[in-house]
Formats: C-alpha cells, structure tokens, sequence
C-alpha cells in the first residue's frame, strides 16, 4: 500500500454519487459475523405469504410518500408487481396443484423475472433486478429474518447494498454509504441523492475495524479514514481469524508408512467456518444445509442460498467443499412443510424429488455459486441409481435455464451418501455418482433397525459397530476407485480409525472441534490399521 | 377510491361493455413507469380492462403490470382497451385520454423524452 502521513488521515479518492458529507462509526458489511445463529428451527407458523407481501408493500408505500421523481418511480413499480393480479392467479394455479404457496409465489414472479431479462431494451432488462430485490425483501420477511440492517448513524462500506436494504434502513440519524463497487446511475444511488444521503462509489477496498470513524465527501468523492482506526490489513478485506493455532497443512496428512490421508471438516451452521482457517484442513466434507434452509422460506430463496454457499466456496480457497442437498424429513422435518414420514419414509432425495420444487431452488443457487470454488454436491438417503439421475436431470434443466438467462453457473460434481445398506451393498451399480461419503449414524440405524433418535436402544448401535464397519469394508471393494469419504460419527471416535483404514478409507471429514485429536491419531496409525513400529 | 371523481354527476354507475382504438404516441413506449400508471388507473375501475396490441386477438389483462409491460408497446402501436362492468364508459374514457395526455410523463418531468 501507498506510504501516509502519520498525522492526517488516510484519503482515498472515489466517485461521487450523492453529495453531501457525513461522518460516523464504520459498518463493514463483508466482516464475517462470528454471532452464532439462533440453532433453533422456527416452529411456529410463519404466517401467510400473502401478510408477508403486504408488509413489503406498506413498507414500499411508507417510503414511496417520501421521495419523488425517479426514485418513487422505481418503488410504485417494485409495488405495482407485488399487486400484479396475473401473479396472483398464477400463484392460485400452482397452489391448487398442489404446489406449496411461497413456491408457487417464487415460480410466478422467476417467470416474469426471466422475461425482462430477455428483453432487447436495457430499460427493461434492469428492471428485473428491482424484481429480484422485491423478491428478497418478501422472503425475509415471510421467514421473519429480514435483511439484515445497520446501526443508524453508521457509515454502510461494502462491494454493494441493495435497494431494500437501502429501504429497511433508518437513515433519520444521518450516515452515508461507501461502495468498492457500485454506479452513481445505479438504483441505489437514485435512491441516496434521493434522501440526501452522502454516498461514493467505485472506491478502493480498504479494512478498517467495526465503529472506528470514516468521513465521506459525496461531492468530491472521498473517504477519510481515522488514522488510528485502519485495520492491520488493508486489501484484501477479508482475513479469516484463527481462534487456535492449528497447522497449515490443508488437512492432507500422512499415515506413518507415508499413504497420503484427507481430513476435512464437518459444518453446521454456515456461521462456524469464521473462526476456523481454510489453511487448516481439506476443505469442507460436509456442508448440512437444513442448517443453511431453516425454514420454507429460506427453501424457497435461491439467493439468500446461494449467498450462503458462494460464501463457504471462497472460505476453501479452492479446496473442495461438499455441500449436502436438503435432508429433510426424518428426525429433521422443516418448520412449514407437512411431508416426511419418519427414518425410513419420506426424507432426503426422497423427498426432494417428490417436492422437486424444493430441489429446483437449491440446485439453482448450487449451480450458480460452482463458479465461486471447487464445489461437490452430496445428495442425502440414495438408495436406487435412478434417484441420482432424477436430480441429475434437474440440474441440467436448471442449468438449460441458467444458460439461456445468461446468468453464470457450472454443474458441480455431483456424488451420493452412503447411508442406506441396499445402496452399500450394490455400490458398484452406481455409475452416475462421482463420489460416496459415508453416513455411518444412518447406515447404523438401518443395520441394527434401531432408530437413531431411540435412546433405549442406543445399545443395539452400539454393537453393530463391527457389522457397519464390515459393509464399509464391502462397499469399498466395490467403489471402483472413485473419491470415497466418511463423515458420520465414526469417523470422529479414535477407536474405529484402524479399522476404517483397513477398509480402505482415505479421507475422513469430522468436527472442527475434532479435527487435531483425530489428525494426532491418524498419522500413528500404517494404512493398513495396524499401528506403527516402536509407538 | 379514486375511480369515484370520473363518475359523472348523479348517474348510476352502469354494467356495460366499451372499447375504443388508439396509437401510442409516447416516444419509448411503455416502459415501467407509464406502464405503472396506466395499470393503476385501471385499477382504480372496478370493470374488467383488457388491451390487445396492434390487432392481435390475444386480450391482456390491463391491470397486470407484468402483461402490459410484457407486451412491448411502442411509439406507433395501436391499443385496443375494452372493458366490461360497472363504470366501463368512464374506465374507457379515462385511460384514453391517460394515452393522449402522453401518461403524463411531460408533467412529472418537466421534459419530453
């Protein structure tokens, strides 16, 4: 970085694109949040999607009063569409097919989305965005997350800020808007000179800690930064904090005979990979999504998901992460959805593929953020090959459509658990899958036809340990040499490891929390199991 | 609502069908924005409104903002509107004249596009 005075403070010159000054505590919108989120699903009824739409439109309409000209322009339309009676009906449509309504909503406005899109007049095509803001802003609300806002009196400083954002802000205490990216002729800009908030764009990425001061000059297009309260780092903004010193080894060890192992990490909540470094392991064995798709209405957003998993991809930096498609049902029923029938009914791809509106949705934002990284997509409780097909075909319908709106995506690699013994035992019958993990909690259960939520008869998993760790062994042998992994429990206690070893195991995915102790074990151990000479 | 200041003196509003024919003569078309306030103004009318461009038979739902800027309408189209219910003369009437006074655009901005 360019040397400074130690007196001023740090300038950087930008574009105006509203004038007016404003100082105040920084909000750096790309930090990562180390807040964990709420765990707790939402139980209960999230309220009709029809109250969701008219709280945007009185929030919409609460705005429209207060400014003119182009930026009212933008929001009558944005309240126009939200009022449109052919949405509406084609809303009804797919509902009394049996389609769930916030589906049936999302299909809908997506339909008209893709239309202007294909428009020949830029006009019209920049009016879809608008559309998808809209979209958003009703999908937070419907899932009572609302996009998230900023202290008031705060200067917002990121790569972009959406309308709605923009919107849901009370900007009363003053405050300005900071943009790496962005356009004085976008939106948002319309809309800030609008309220005469201070705003810059185009400007140079710079890190500074949360509530340390910056001054904006919307008429010069600058940022002043405090001298004292620039960051360590400069560009580039994010530096993932390391809450232990682990080894930077990419999680690729040794066995003491020198066979070369992957240890991956297991995440839940997107949340948990802030404190961890992507240096520290091979990248992410296994993503749970229902962590990242708490409730229908997080189903239903393609973008708050692919945020989401964009987000896990650029934390890998390369590495594979394997993201897991909704396993829902079971002991893991979405709040809003009826469906699911117990362990050994309706869930997973089961499910996916007889709710496949569900399944477009992920598969859409999957496909749209494979760009971002090295992305692997698991799909949960396989039994048959033709259930791989089936969701083979969505992504290649989905990716048609992507194509065709010019939107960029890429078909990841798509591979299946190994959970259900039918699918173990004829492994070698699955051609279309690209890669196995195995889920030892479920595959268990099944075995010993105990469930896993029976505390009665934990003992019955218990024992069937040696006969899970034998069809781990014969589906190995059938695996063709294709990329195997295991992330279940097992793959977590120091006991199994030998064996999983000698079944030919090579890449083990655990909890962070897990990740040394295991490493710490695993390079003691030959290939074969058997522990190494003179330990 | 504001369809009631076009009802005309002590006349019961009538069911009725009506349609009329007009170019557009606005220089882009219709865009969002007058595709917004002519959707409104036919809103406000408690009649069905349909439009067909330029002699097709496909009829439009006049309310939906989604069909009428769908249907690419442009300086030189022909509009038919037709509308059926109570208040379809003063609905009719109303919209035509929103066309010719250019959707009020001129107005609202002080300018001609």
């Amino acid at each position: 970085m360019k040397t400074r005075s130690m007196a001023a403070p740090r300038k950087l010159q930008a574009t105006g694109a509203s004038p007016g000054t404003a100082s105040g505590p920084v909000y750096l919108a790309e930090r990562p949040t180390l807040v964990p989120m709420p765990v707790a699903p939402r139980a209960s009824d999230p309220g009709t999607l029809a109250q969701a739409v008219e709280t945007a439109v009185a929030a919409l309409q609460d705005l429209a009063d207060r400014v003119d000209g182009d930026s009212r322009g933008i929001i009558d339309f944005q309240i126009e569409v939200l009022r449109d009676p052919t949405i509406a009906e084609m809303t009804e449509e797919r509902v009394s097919a049996g389609e769930h309504s916030v589906f049936a909503w999302v299909a809908a406005i997506d339909a008209h989305v893709a239309e202007l899109e294909g428009a020949d007049e830029e006009e019209v095509r920049a009016r879809a965005v608008d559309i998808l803001d809209i979209k958003n802003r009703v999908l937070g609300i419907w899932s009572g997350t609302p996009i998230e806002d900023f202290p008031a009196g705060s200067i917002f400083v990121g790569k972009d800020i959406e309308p709605s954002r923009f919107l849901g802000h009370d900007w009363s205490a003053g405050g300005g808007i900071v943009l790496f990216g962005g356009s004085a002729a976008g939106h948002v800009a319309l809309l800030a000179r609008a309220k005469s908030i201070p705003m810059v764009v185009g400007c140079d990425r710079f890190d500074v800690a949360t509530d340390s001061q910056v001054r904006i000059d919307g008429d010069a297009g600058m940022v002043f930064l405090d001298e004292q309260a620039e960051g360590l780092s400069s560009a580039p903004a994010r530096v993932p904090s390391q809450t232990h010193a682990a080894a930077i080894d990419h999680g690729k060890l040794q066995t003491s005979d020198g066979v070369p192992i992957l240890l991956s990490i297991n995440v839940n909540d997107p949340s948990e990979i802030d404190g961890i470094g992507a240096t520290t392991t091979a990248g992410i064995g296994l993503m749970r999504s229902e962590f990242a798709v708490r409730s229908l209405a997080d189903a239903a957003n393609e973008d708050k998901q692919f945020r989401i998993y964009r987000r896990a991809l650029e934390w890998a930096c390369g590495e594979p992460v394997t993201i897991r498609m909704l396993d829902i049902g079971g002991d893991k029923p979405l709040a809003g959805l009826d469906d699911g029938t117990g362990a050994m009914g309706m869930r997973g791809i089961r499910l996916l593929l007889a709710r496949p509106e569900i399944a477009r949705v992920q598969a859409r934002a999957l496909l749209r953020a494979a760009p971002f990284g090295n992305l692997r997509v698991l799909l949960p409780m396989v039994t048959f090959p033709s259930e791989i097909d089936g969701m083979r075909q969505i992504f290649a319908q989905e990716a048609e459509l992507l194509l065709h709106r010019k939107i960029a995506h890429r078909i990841p690699q798509i591979g299946m658990m190994v959970e259900v013994p039918a699918a173990a035992l004829m492994l070698d019958t699955f051609d279309n899958a690209e890669f196995f993990s195995f889920g030892t909690n479920d595959l268990a259960q099944y075995l010993a036809a105990s469930a896993r939520d029976g505390s009665d008869i934990r003992d019955y998993r218990d024992k069937a340990a040696a006969a899970v760790l034998r069809l781990i062994a014969q589906a190995m042998a059938l695996s063709a040499g294709k990329p195997a992994s295991i992330c279940g429990d097992m793959a977590g206690n120091p006991s199994f490891l030998p064996a999983l070893l000698a079944a030919g195991l090579r890449h083990f995915s655990v909890a962070p929390a897990q990740r040394p102790a295991i490493g710490s074990v695993l390079v003691g151990l030959n290939a074969d199991g058997t522990r190494a000479a003179g330990d | 609502m504001s369809g009631s200041r076009l009802t005309i003196g002590e006349v019961e509003p009538l069911a009725a069908k009506c349609q009329t024919e007009i170019e557009v003569k606005h220089g882009v078309g219709l865009h969002a924005r007058p595709s917004v306030t002519f959707t409104r103004l036919a809103k406000s009318f408690p009649c069905s409104i349909e439009v067909a461009v330029n002699g097709s038979d496909i009829w439009l739902n006049g309310k939906s903002i989604i069909k009428i800027m769908g249907a690419r309408i442009r300086k030189g189209s022909i509009l038919r509107i037709r509308a059926d219910g109570v208040l379809a003369e003063e609905a009719i009437r109303a919209l035509k004249e929103l066309i010719e006074r250019n959707f009020d655009e001129d107005k609202k901005h002080g300018r001609t596009t």
